[in-house]
């Protein structure tokens, strides 16, 4: 079972890897492509029923593996698969096979180079989601701006060459605070124990000083708020996913943004819990600012995509006051919520993306009375917005209460805010969908419905969010040992030396 | 009983599955046969249940939800008198409205679709009727407000219903907000979310708290039940196809905010200044609906208002402590409110789309006698004349108040009546200008009536019945009060406060003498009579004031829509594009001005890389050592 780790991890790279020798054969590709991916998403399936929390590791851990990679650095290959890492990995693994379904036909253009560039993404965040060493971390976090920097800037729309170098800067700019604190944290832990090393077990037994511990969670937060992204670093995300092509789309905003998300939760938090605990309100504003602003920004946008892009901040914000609460129920909701915007976004990516092919226009205005034409399209599109806008029984809903719900347990004013804003999500989700589907009958608008392919794409999105929306209870129950442990770990006191007890079983 | 309750709510359910699955490929005959027969099962399980549980309130898990630490969503269904009589209501109005549908929307494309969201607004009412966790009803609560989004824009051609229904599931999430803050604060207070639980522990709750989840649980009735100043959304939900607005009128929609605060009452009850909100918001809104009725040309939108106006009363009676008077009125109002529109729908068939009060007239009484009939056993009703249920259910709310202890009441009452007097007068102007009309200048474009399928017509007649002679089933006369006694057992609900049987008499005499005043004004203003050819005045500003519902729409937009727009419009020109974006680009723009100055670094001289490697070193060794010191 251990193997099956670093396989799951790196299958889709080797098959990457094999795709480049057919680039001669489009078709060829997208049938190796879409069986490895595949395979992975059948081996993550077969990790999730073959597997339990291990008994004695309070953490929830169900796998890892730890072995010494670069001795001299003090660098290990250090996985861990606990249940948050899990469902992320299934998140992963199950978007992913869509991406290679959603743009089957869309990239005819050098598709060897574009099937490995998704492949190879799926190892890096894979790579993200597992690793338990933070240099390990570092390495997969920054290899995934490669090949999403490439699928902007080669298969993306008319403006991608600015918005891939955008995204890159913004992102490497994160990237480099949290190099340094990365080091920084790892020499001041090496100069302590006499131990040099990037394990997460033990890095958390760093003592801090408060200035320093400061500095280094503030590059943290900045490093990872970027990826979110918390709002007044956004603005590479709506240039990024505009240009992108569909399939880079659901990949950053259903994975790349989880990434942010995730290593404040693993790292951030639990690595600075003094400083974290401090930032809370801090946090709090900033993502329920981001909820008020985006709903304002996004009702004034012309460009369907950029509107569903601007949600995305919206939703990551609420994600951001999960984590901030940090108590069980906000935490589950926060990883839940994740998972759900990762469904919900990309189906709303893949329906623009659809509409898009036929109409050749992303702009709301070229668009009107859709429900006569396409109606199985307008009845998934409005599905999924109202998943979108939390209606309750589906997956939004879900993540959302709970995290409210978690917030008002420690910050009751939070929570109402969070409830005042959720209606706001409405106002510009019904604009879209009063602009694309309803209005006169107009016989110029597109006219072919979705085909086998597009609905083999969507329906198991619909699935998902139905399962999510009215069934979450398998998925909590995979989450709930994880969760408790790290909501035990800031708030509790003497947690981090429970996490290192149990690290180093 | 669980099995009842399961096939209660499992048959709209499916129903609506069907449709939405099946959707296109769907016959028209299977497509009205299943929905129909979805909703008459659904009412056979709800009286069944009613008759298993026999008046004892009985909970029952029906499915696990999700649960995480101590707060626990699991769908309990609850089934008490209170939610028995909801559920029997809501069924047997939808099956009526249903079977209405099969006829009036015979015509119409998109039958799959009608059905479907037919069929899961009922079920997502039924849902908020027996849910006993308040994340249950939840749901029901914004599945509902979708249905009536779908529903009210059915017609989605055209840009005026896309934007009625748009408003209507926005005004009403305005609500659902506070239903949700309100539910955040019972978790916070309880860690339960059962309302059986809640409604027996509401004691535990502070003051403070209690005042707070009072008036966010009459903000959350607002929205739902269109009340002030949330009410904008109901007069514009008759874009929808008629038997849709009479089920939102009567069964499925606008109910429910009232029914949550009977649910609820036990915790509302326990905030005198919750309470006096609440009248008071019924009272102001009952006025104000029946003010607005007067000026309208459209037969619905009279219609529309005429609900506000009476969800006024409800909420009124409720606050006057009489949660059974506010049900009883709730139940009278589903009768005669779902006759007048089902009846107002024969009319607006018959005349091929008319909805123009002005443009009908003494034929249509000729060609539609039964209608006409039915119509004026509505209209009686809705005027509170005696001995229809209407007289009997506004008589004791409005006795209600009277007896109440507190002076606020009083006036409360005063309002009440002169409701009362205006509610006849517009209800009368209706019903003259539809059937006594003759020909005026706009009259004599009005398209010929024409007869309407005689099933339309019987689905009038258990209604028509039920206006009529409902009041039996709670009189105010010796042990004839069987609702009263029916929900005793609901935490909250009872027979009101006695009154003396002078003042009883009094008051009721009184009403009944009110109700015919206001009738014979309407007969005065707009009765039948040798026309006379009034010239064409322009209205004055009383009829603007009144046809525009108070210019509640214009105060909205001005102080809340454009606000809004204006304030996204600057932020995200000058704040999102020209100020962070601006800052975040700049500082981009700064470092590579920084650049250029560092590329002066790069000589190509192997001597000052190695220099400057040096130095590097030598600092972080320094700033490790003074880290060791």
């Amino acid at each position: 079972m251990r193997l099956l780790l670093t396989l799951i991890l790196f299958l889709p790279l080797i098959g990457g890897i094999a795709v480049l020798f057919f680039r001669r054969h489009p078709d060829r590709c997208r049938w190796v492509s879409l069986g490895v991916t595949l395979a992975d998403l059948i081996l993550v399936l077969v990790v999730w029923f073959g597997t339990d929390p291990m008994p004695g590791a309070m953490d929830g851990r169900r796998l890892f593996v730890d072995l010494p990679w670069i001795p001299a650095l003090g660098i290990r290959y250090f996985l861990l698969l606990d249940g948050i890492s899990l469902v992320m990995i299934l998140l992963t693994a199950f978007l992913m096979v869509l991406c290679i379904l959603a743009s089957w036909r869309s990239i005819a253009d050098r598709a060897g180079i574009y099937y490995f560039a998704l492949l190879a993404t799926e190892t890096a965040v894979m790579g993200v989601f597992l690793a338990g060493d933070l240099f390990l971390f570092y390495l997969f976090w920054e290899l995934q701006l490669i090949p999403i920097f490439f699928l902007i800037g080669l298969w993306g729309h008319p403006d991608r060459v600015r918005a891939a170098v955008r995204f890159f800067i913004f992102s490497m700019a994160g990237g480099l605070l949290l190099l340094i604190a990365i080091i920084g944290l790892y020499l001041i832990h090496g100069a302590q124990t006499e131990v040099y090393g990037f394990a997460r077990y033990q890095l958390m037994n760093t003592t801090l000083g408060p200035a320093v511990e400061w500095w280094l969670f503030g590059a943290f937060l900045l490093g990872f708020g970027v990826k979110i992204p918390i709002v007044p670093v956004h603005t590479w995300l709506p240039d990024a996913h505009t240009e992108a092509p569909t399939a880079g789309s659901v990949i950053l905003a259903g994975l790349l943004l989880k990434t942010g998300a995730y290593g404040l939760l693993r790292f951030g938090f639990p690595l600075f819990p003094t400083a974290a605990a401090r930032s809370v309100p801090i946090l709090l504003t900033l993502g329920l600012v981001g909820l008020f602003y985006i709903a304002w920004i996004a009702l004034t946008q012309q460009d369907i995509k950029r509107i569903v892009a601007y949600s995305s901040i919206s939703h990551m914000g609420l994600v951001v006051v999960g984590l901030a609460v940090w108590n069980e129920i906000a935490l589950s909701g926060a990883v839940i919520q994740m998972v759900n915007h990762g469904i919900t976004t990309s189906a709303l990516f893949i329906l623009v993306g659809i509409l898009e092919e036929r109409g050749h226009s992303r702009q709301l205005g070229d668009y009107h009375g859709l429900w006569h034409r396409m109606p199985v399209f307008s009845g998934f599109f409005l599905f999924f917005a109202m998943a979108a806008v939390g209606l309750p029984g589906l997956n939004n809903f879900i993540g959302e209460i709970l995290i409210l719900m978690g917030t008002f347990q420690e910050w009751p004013a939070a929570g109402i805010i969070g409830f005042i804003g959720i209606v706001l999500t409405l106002i510009y989700f019904l604009r879209l969908v009063q602009n694309l589907l309803f209005g006169p009958v107009d016989e110029r608008m597109p006219g072919d419905d979705i085909t086998q392919r597009e609905a083999a794409v969507l329906i198991p999105l619909a699935l998902a969010v139905l399962w999510i929306g009215l069934h979450p209870g398998p998925l909590l129950d995979l989450l709930a040992p994880s969760v408790a442990h790290l909501a035990d770990l800031v708030g509790g006191n003497g947690g981090a030396a429970d996490y290192v007890a149990s690290g180093a079983m | 009983m669980k099995s009842l309750l399961m096939m209660l709510l499992l048959f709209p359910l499916l129903g609506g599955l069907y449709h939405a699955l099946l959707g296109v490929r769907l016959d028209r005959r299977w497509s009205e046969i299943v929905a129909v027969a979805a909703v008459a099962g659904s009412l056979i399980m709800a009286v069944a249940a009613a008759v298993v549980a026999g008046g004892r309130p009985v909970i029952f898990p029906l499915l696990e939800w999700f649960s995480v630490g101590e707060l626990a969503a699991s769908m309990d269904a609850m089934y008490d008198p209170l939610a028995a009589v909801m559920a029997v209501l809501v069924t047997f109005i939808a099956a009526l409205v249903h079977l209405f549908s099969v006829i009036y929307m015979r015509r119409e494309g998109g039958y799959a679709r009608y059905y479907c969201y037919l069929n899961l607004f009922v079920f997502f009412m039924l849902v908020i009727v027996t849910a006993d966790n308040l994340l249950f009803l939840f749901l029901g609560w914004e599945g509902v407000g979708f249905c009536s989004y779908a529903l009210i824009g059915f017609w989605y051609r055209d840009a005026y219903h896309a934007d009625a229904a748009r408003k209507a599931f926005l005004v009403t999430r305005i609500g659902s907000a506070a239903l949700g803050i309100a539910i955040g604060l019972f978790f916070t207070a309880f860690q339960s979310l059962s309302m059986d639980y809640i409604t027996h522990h509401a004691g535990m709750l502070s003051a403070g708290m209690v005042l707070a989840i009072g008036l966010l649980l009459l903000a959350a009735a607002a929205g739902k039940s269109a009340l002030l100043p949330l009410s904008i959304w109901l007069p514009d939900a008759m874009a929808g196809p008629t038997p849709v607005s009479a089920l939102i009128h009567a069964a499925t929609m606008v109910t429910a905010g009232v029914y949550l605060l009977l649910r609820l009452y036990p915790v509302l009850v326990l905030s005198p200044v919750a309470m006096g909100v609440t009248a008071a918001v019924g009272a102001v809104t009952a006025l104000y609906g029946a003010c607005s009725a007067l000026a309208q040309h459209d037969i619905k939108r009279v219609l529309a208002y005429s609900t506000v106006s009476q969800l006024g009363f409800m909420v009124l009676g409720i606050g006057a402590e009489d949660p059974t008077g506010g049900l009883f009125h709730l139940l009278s109002q589903a009768f005669f409110k779902a006759l007048l529109f089902l009846a107002a729908g024969c009319i607006i068939q018959s005349l091929s789309g008319e909805h123009d009060i002005f443009r009908m007239g003494r034929k249509v009484r000729h060609a539609l006698p039964k209608v006409y009939g039915c119509f004026l056993i509505g209209a009686l009703s809705l005027a509170a004349v005696p001995p229809t249920i209407g007289f009997f259910s506004k008589d004791r709310l409005l006795l209600t108040n009277l007896t109440h202890p507190s002076i606020f009441h009083a006036v409360l009452w005063i309002i009440g009546t002169l409701t009362t007097l205006i509610t006849a007068l517009y209800v009368f102007r209706l019903f003259f200008l539809v059937f006594y009309g003759g020909p005026g200048p706009k009259r004599t474009q009005a398209p010929e009536p024409g007869p309407v399928r005689p099933i339309l017509v019987w689905t009038l007649y258990p209604l028509a019945f039920l206006a009529l002679a409902g009041g039996v089933m709670n009189l105010p006369i010796g042990s004839w009060n069987f609702l009263d006694r029916y929900l005793m057992p609901v935490a909250g609900l009872g027979p009101p406060l006695e009154a003396s049987p002078s003042l009883e008499w009094g008051v009721r005499i009184g009403n009944a003498v009110v109700a015919l005043i206001g009738i014979g004004l309407a007969y005065l203003a707009y009765g039948p009579r040798p026309l006379k050819e009034k010239p064409a005045t322009a209205p004055d500003s009383m009829q603007n004031l009144l046809y525009s519902g108070f210019y509640l729409n214009k105060l909205y937009h001005r102080w809340v829509v454009r606000p809004y727009e204006q304030a996204a419009a600057f932020l995200s020109n000058r704040v999102d594009h020209g100020g962070v974006d601006a800052v975040m680009t700049g500082s981009g723009r700064l470092a590579s001005r920084w650049s250029m100055n560092l590329r002066l670094w790069t000589t190509g001289r192997l001597s000052t890389y190695l220099g400057v490697l040096l130095a590097g070193f030598t600092a972080m060794l320094v700033i490790l050592a003074l880290g060791l010191l």
